[in-house]
């Protein structure tokens, strides 16, 4: 109803001008388009143009801003000085749960530095967003979900211009049994798991252009970071290839009420310096957290009141309020920390690589980290999936671009890669008989975001017209080579229990896009220009 | 002026350079590279996230404040933590610049070694097919861009071939105590001749060509003729008379090269996966890591400003024309 009631009021404020008595209609602003440069990402510069084009078709005046990536960053976020920009967010694991996602429509988010920028404002949207949080049941919240799809989708905040496909390439004469996983691609935490060696080598050996900011479990804030240490850290839970929550050291997680969570730990469970792990260890680590000044984890820690060791193996968790990702989310991102090292260490942010302890309890043992050169990790025999794990240990080698980790995936020196390839390289490691290319769908999305503050974006009429003249499925055919999807909504379809596969689609339609701006009073001066 | 008063006054010199230079670097940084906690949005910090971590890097206090207390800190050799890597600057800097010191030395000896006596050497067969064919391979190197020379190089003895390692400074992994352990092997020299070469035929153009046509000018001195007129060998005349005046330029030269290797070949560095100062050095402006920038230019700048004070002294000795004054 309340679209209803939106769509109605910006018909009226279209009306009202034409009635007023001889008041010539006035040019449509010129519109800038801020995107990444054609260096950092030529897939977003060559897309900013193909949207210009056909925006100028409709007698708007267009320019493309190629903007430094740290400079759009700000510029977009801290500043919220932009008409529309093209950017993206990434298809982290933790993101598959819908809460973050839709959280970037969120018109309580629509602050400077917040995940809004746009300044998409609709109570109704913010009301389900709080209720879909705090619903337990999966498939009520799935159809809350669902229901803020749809109802966001005829406003286009943002378009989905479109889901890139994450193409790596493994050595099938080296490793088998290696399963890509959406939005991690190869690099996952699983691969090292259940990979199995047909060479003679029986250490995985993965190579990237990234490496850690540092693997400080307190300071690290890069994913780079995270997908390293997740090896050698446990989890209470982890999330399955197929992105299902599976109790991992945790035995049991229950829900007792909406606010209460218990979970058991495993029986038998071992630090890697042979200290048994307890209850008292897990409660640590989340209180250690939440006393700490490192803010990564805080949106995940929000709702947690208190955590207490109600047993040598059970925790209790206190939320503040009820939140739904809390057991998915929270539960599968946090290490569990061994109390007897980091229990005596007060400013764990200061620590210098010498001073970091690397002791876990994961299914990999932390064996070295030489900065910009190697790392590596050695199984863990004493843990409770040894006898899943192939491999002796899980080595990883840092190129300086993915030229070098391309040479190396092609000598043999590596056997999978940790990130995409450059578009060029496909077709090469396609024609190699040694490499397997893998294409895996992302759920990250990149976007184009109008700022709803600002003409001709203020109005949802313009917006629906110029999301019509978006011609993305040129840009997955032509920029992405078909290696990717054409965007719908802020939850990818490959999310599928998520996604909404029913809501409005805006397929490219030019003469949609006019019949749009004539319906809400616009029209074309002499010289082609659209004005209202 | 005696020698030492203009040394003092050269050194002051130095000193007032670099601070000059620190000054720019830490304003330059600050006003041109974006916010350094910006990349953490992407990550899904909040805003009051952010300016927690701004506080964990000291960008809270007054710009004035964290420019005296980066000046007096610079001063006692200390260059702050890095923001990315949470680890003092001054380690980080120090082992990447040996990294891309060894890489370059190597380099440079390599190319001026071979430079000098064969820029000589055509000088004296000038016009000749030969001295043809050396500028043009020298012109060539030189202006052909080191990151397809290596890449071609890498294709041919490393992919093709199988000859040679194509990245790193060691077969991964290694165990080495400091950097001479790290060096001084046989590994190490297999894995640095690709990048080596690649540098050190860049480099030949320089001093091949300026001790060329310095030498030519040299022929038309008095000196020579008197030289010839005494009945000398031609060998001798060329080596001993002519090339020692003709050094001066290619010293200059060398010296500016040196003090510029600091910063490396970064396009070699990146093709080679080396890990060296140049590729810190990107990665630091990309990342904004403001303290790790700073350090790795105020190390550049030193070593061109030691260098230049070192030849203008070197000059008194190697050609008494050159007074103080």
């Amino acid at each position: 109803m309340k679209t209803k009631a939106l769509r109605f009021g910006a018909a009226l404020a279209t009306v009202l001008p034409l009635s007023a008595p001889v008041l010539a209609q006035e040019r449509v602003p010129s519109v800038e388009i801020m995107t990444t440069t054609e260096a950092y990402d030529p897939i977003r510069y060559e897309g900013a143009f193909i949207v210009a084009e056909a925006w100028r078709e409709l007698g708007l005046d267009v320019t493309v801003s190629p903007l430094e990536f740290r400079t759009l960053l700000d510029r977009f976020y801290s500043e919220q000085d932009f008409d529309a920009v093209i950017l993206g967010w990434s298809g982290r694991v933790d993101r598959l749960d819908p809460q973050f996602f839709l959280g970037t429509l969120d018109g309580r988010q629509a602050g400077l530095g917040a995940n809004n920028p746009g300044g998409y404002q609709n109570p109704e949207y913010d009301e389900l967003y709080d209720a879909q949080s705090r619903e337990f049941d999966i498939e009520r919240r799935r159809d809350i979900v669902h229901e803020m799809q749809e109802l966001y989708m005829p406003d286009v905040p943002v378009v989905i211009l479109f889901h890139r496909d994450e193409v790596v390439a493994y050595n099938n004469t080296t490793f088998t049994n290696m399963n890509a996983m959406a939005g991690e691609g190869l690099y996952s935490e699983w691969v090292p798991m259940e990979a199995e060696p047909v060479g003679d080598r029986r250490t995985l050996r993965i190579g990237g252009p990234q490496e850690p900011d540092n693997v400080n479990p307190l300071a690290s804030t890069s994913v780079w970071g995270w997908k390293w240490m997740r090896l050698y850290y446990d989890r209470l839970v982890r999330l399955s290839p197929d992105v299902e929550p599976v109790p991992w050291a945790a035995e049991t997680v229950e829900a007792v009420d909406e606010v209460t969570i218990d979970v058991t730990l495993r029986e038998g469970m071992l630090w890697h310096d042979g200290e048994p792990m307890t209850a008292e260890d897990v409660a640590f680590t989340f209180d250690y957290y939440m006393a700490s000044e490192y803010s990564y984890f805080n949106s995940y820690l929000a709702p947690v009141a208190s955590v207490e060791a109600t047993g040598a193996l059970s925790v209790r968790f206190n939320l503040s309020e009820p939140s739904a990702p809390f057991a998915t989310i929270a539960l599968s991102q946090i290490p569990i920390l061994p109390k007897h090292i980091w229990e005596e260490i007060e400013n764990p942010g200061d620590l210098t690589p010498d001073q970091i302890p690397t002791v876990g309890s994961g299914p990999f043992v932390f064996d070295r980290y030489d900065r910009g050169e190697f790392m590596s990790l050695t199984t863990n025999r004493d843990h409770f999936h040894e006898g899943e794990i192939a491999v002796d240990g899980v080595e990883f080698v840092i190129y300086a671009d993915a030229e070098g980790v391309f040479t190396a995936l092609q000598t043999g020196q590596i056997d999978m890669t940790a990130w995409r390839m450059e578009p060029g390289q496909i077709p090469l490691a396609e024609g190699n008989d040694d490499l397997t290319v893998v294409s895996v769908p992302d759920f990250g999305y990149f976007h184009m975001t109008f700022n709803t503050r600002r003409a001709p974006f203020d109005d949802v009429a313009a917006r629906r017209a110029l999301t019509y003249a978006m011609d993305r499925g040129r840009m997955v055919n032509v920029l992405l080579d078909g290696r990717g999807e054409v965007g719908t909504t802020v939850i990818a379809p490959v999310n599928a229990f998520w996604h909404n596969p029913f809501v409005e689609r805006f397929d490219f339609d030019m003469d949609a896009a006019r019949q749009e701006l004539e319906n809400a009073g616009y029209s074309w001066d002499a010289e082609g220009r659209l004005v209202r | 002026m005696s020698r030492r008063t203009y040394l003092i006054k050269r050194v002051f010199q130095a000193i007032l350079s670099l601070w000059i230079i620190a000054t720019i670097l830490f304003f330059l940084f600050r006003m041109g590279l974006p916010d350094p906690t910006a990349a953490l949005i992407t990550e899904g910090l909040n805003p009051e996230q952010r300016e927690a971590v701004r506080a964990q890097f000291g960008l809270d206090q007054p710009v004035w404040q964290q420019y005296f207390l980066f000046l007096s800190n610079a001063v006692q050799g200390e260059f702050g933590t890095s923001f990315s890597y949470r680890a003092p600057v001054a380690g980080i800097v120090w082992e990447r610049l040996a990294n891309t010191m060894i890489l370059m030395l190597a380099a440079i000896v390599l190319a001026y070694g071979i430079g000098v006596p064969l820029g000589a050497w055509l000088s004296w067969r000038r016009g000749s097919r030969v001295d043809t064919a050396g500028i043009f391979v020298g012109l060539m190197f030189r202006s052909a861009p080191m990151f397809w020379t290596g890449m071609i190089a890498i294709l041919i003895f490393g992919v093709t071939l199988s000859l040679m390692p194509t990245s790193g400074m060691r077969t991964l992994p290694y165990d080495a105590v400091g950097f001479w352990d790290k060096v001084l092997t046989l590994d190490f020299l297999w894995h640095a001749v690709l990048p080596v070469m690649i540098v050190a035929l860049y480099y030949l153009g320089s001093p091949l060509l300026i001790m060329r046509n310095t030498m030519l000018e040299v022929y038309g001195e008095d000196f020579i003729e008197m030289a010839r007129a005494k009945g000398l060998p031609e060998r001798d005349i060329l080596y001993k008379h002519a090339a020692r005046n003709a050094l001066l330029p290619v010293v200059t030269q060398l010296a500016v090269t040196i003090g510029l290797a600091a910063g490396g070949q970064v396009v070699v560095e990146v093709v080679f996966s080396w890990p060296g100062l140049g590729r810190e050095i990107l990665n630091a402006v990309r990342t904004s890591d403001f303290p790790l920038a700073q350090a790795s230019f105020l190390i550049m700048a030193a070593f061109v400003i030691t260098l230049n004070l070192f030849v203008d002294i070197l000059y008194t000795t190697l050609d008494p024309r050159v007074s103080f004054r």
